[in-house]
């Protein structure tokens, strides 16, 4: 079921230059999928090193203590409130949190793509799914 | 898009940045309590009134009061509503702190959950000192209590799992953490252990806990349906091809070969032991030890000094139950490393032979 507030996506509008950031983004995420996915949960450890957004350390750190997804889900949600940002730190903060319950439900790669591609918006969604599916190394797929 | 965060007051402007670090160093002490509150009402529902009683701080009491009046999660949520409507941010701040956190306590969600959505509220800074707080309370945890095991074939299919963690860790991640939990609840301490693995020290104890809590709370019948479920995931997940379950032949070792090595064990002499396992890897050794009955393990691990006890029992909590191949070829290593070490001494040539057999133990394909 999908929920949607208003005010919550004014505060998702950003422009799209800043949007750009959000490719490598995604793809940092479907990374860290992939690493959990193939080589398990434990194996993110040595990539909190690498990781300079602290809401992501926060989130891997969550998954790794195999919080349910539900109290995962709030206990990012509330961070994320309580920095009460608008625009591209916020929508940033959003895919970070929508990559994280990807990761800890141990989401297919395309699935998790197309989860964090919405936040594009519809007109660019399609555009950049396209981009990721280009590099099968990144989705599991292709020949 | 992210659930709580449409239900929620997302788009309302909080000021919480505003709250000084005093104020939230205040608030982190209180989640602190808030904290063991939860642990504490899992054994005993009851000690929730008494808390409303006895608490001073306005928001706890509020709370705890409508939480022993019979208030539910809603109910909750509107009795301390009408308590943020005028509150500085600080106060707000504490108000929808305390409502999570006491929300979970209600919920019966294990210690460690409550005490991360209180410390969410006071911002990243305060995660670190959330984990080294829920680390020292770990360490004073109570013991386990006694298992409950529903018949099935759960315990099996995990030590199967277990083979290959990372297809342990897809079917427990696939299966969602309560259901999970639920499963476990009716399964041997063996089964937890094996699951515990996967998680770091906060979330293998959280899961322990889980599960011991849950098998004071379910009937039989609830966790042999949390078990059908989980071993759904587990058949549809092998039928993805997204896991592998290793044959149950593949675990545990056999008879004879454990025997013959218990035997030979119990033949070499302490100086030998403690030669040999000085330079080898507590892996091996804690490998090699699962082909052994308790005699021996209890003849080499009083055969050796403290320090290098502690070391090859830490070994032995780290090890995972491995294949009969693997657990055979470990003991043919040590034996090889007793038999340099006997060498060296005057050791019966009866514990040689024994050994010598060991070492040139025949794996099965």
């Amino acid at each position: 079921m999908i929920h949607w507030n208003a005010d919550l996506a004014r505060r998702l509008q950003c422009r799209d230059e800043e949007k750009k950031g959000l490719a490598p983004l995604i793809r940092r995420l479907l990374d860290l999928d992939r690493i959990a996915r193939t080589e398990g949960f434990q194996a993110l450890e040595p990539e909190l090193a690498t990781i300079g957004d602290p809401l992501l350390s926060i989130g891997l750190k969550l998954v790794m203590e195999g919080v349910s997804e539900e109290a995962l889900e709030e206990i990012l949600a509330t961070y994320i409130t309580v920095e009460d940002r608008s625009g591209w730190p916020f929508l940033k903060s959003c895919v970070i949190v929508e990559g994280l319950l990807a990761v800890a439900e141990a989401d297919d790669p395309a699935l998790m793509a197309r989860k964090l591609v919405a936040y594009y918006g519809a007109d660019k969604a399609t555009a950049a799914l396209e981009e990721l599916e280009r590099d099968p190394a990144l989705l599991g797929g292709g020949p | 898009m992210i659930r709580s965060l449409c239900r929620g007051q997302a788009h309302r402007r909080k000021d919480y940045r505003k709250v000084t670090r005093q104020k939230k160093d205040a608030l982190f002490d209180l989640a602190g309590r808030v904290t063991l509150l939860a642990d504490k009402a899992r054994g005993s529902p009851s000690s929730l009134e008494r808390a409303a009683e006895a608490e001073k701080r306005k928001s706890l009491r509020s709370a705890l009061a409508l939480v022993a009046a019979g208030a539910d999660a809603d109910g909750l949520e509107r009795g301390m509503s009408g308590l943020l409507a005028e509150a500085d941010p600080g106060s707000r701040l504490e108000l929808e702190m305390v409502t999570a956190g006491v929300r979970g306590v209600l919920a019966g969600e294990h210690y460690s959950i409550v005490m991360r959505r209180m410390a969410a509220f006071l911002g990243p800074e305060y995660f670190d000192k959330a984990s080294a707080w829920l680390s020292e309370k770990a360490r004073r945890r109570r013991p386990r209590i006694e298992e409950l095991v529903v018949p099935g074939e759960m315990p099996d299919v995990v030590r199967a799992l277990a083979i290959n963690p990372r297809c342990l860790e897809l079917a427990i991640r696939a299966s969602g953490r309560a259901v999970s939990a639920a499963a476990l609840a009716g399964c041997p301490e063996e089964s937890v252990d094996l699951v515990k693995r996967l998680f770091d020290r906060i979330g293998a104890i959280a899961l322990e806990e889980d599960a011991a809590y849950l098998r004071t709370r379910l009937s039989g019948d609830e966790i042999s349906e949390a078990q059908a479920a989980f071993l759904e995931v587990v058949g549809s997940l092998e039928e993805r091809g997204e896991i592998r379950l290793g044959g149950e032949d593949e675990l545990g070792t056999e008879e004879t070969f454990v025997a013959a090595f218990t035997k030979a064990i119990l033949a070499v002499g302490p100086a030998a032991i403690r030669a040999a396992i000085k330079t080898a890897e507590g892996h091996l050794v804690a490998t090699a030890m699962q082909g052994l009955e308790p005699e021996a393990h209890d003849h080499i691990l009083s055969s050796l000094p403290k320090k290098e006890t502690k070391r090859i029992l830490d070994a032995i909590d780290e090890a995972d139950p491995l294949p009969r191949r693997a657990i055979v070829g470990a003991g043919r290593e040590l034996a090889a490393r007793l038999i340099a070490a006997s060498s060296r001494g005057a050791a019966p040539s009866l514990a040689l032979e024994s050994l010598a057999a060991i070492r040139d133990w025949a794996v099965q394909p």
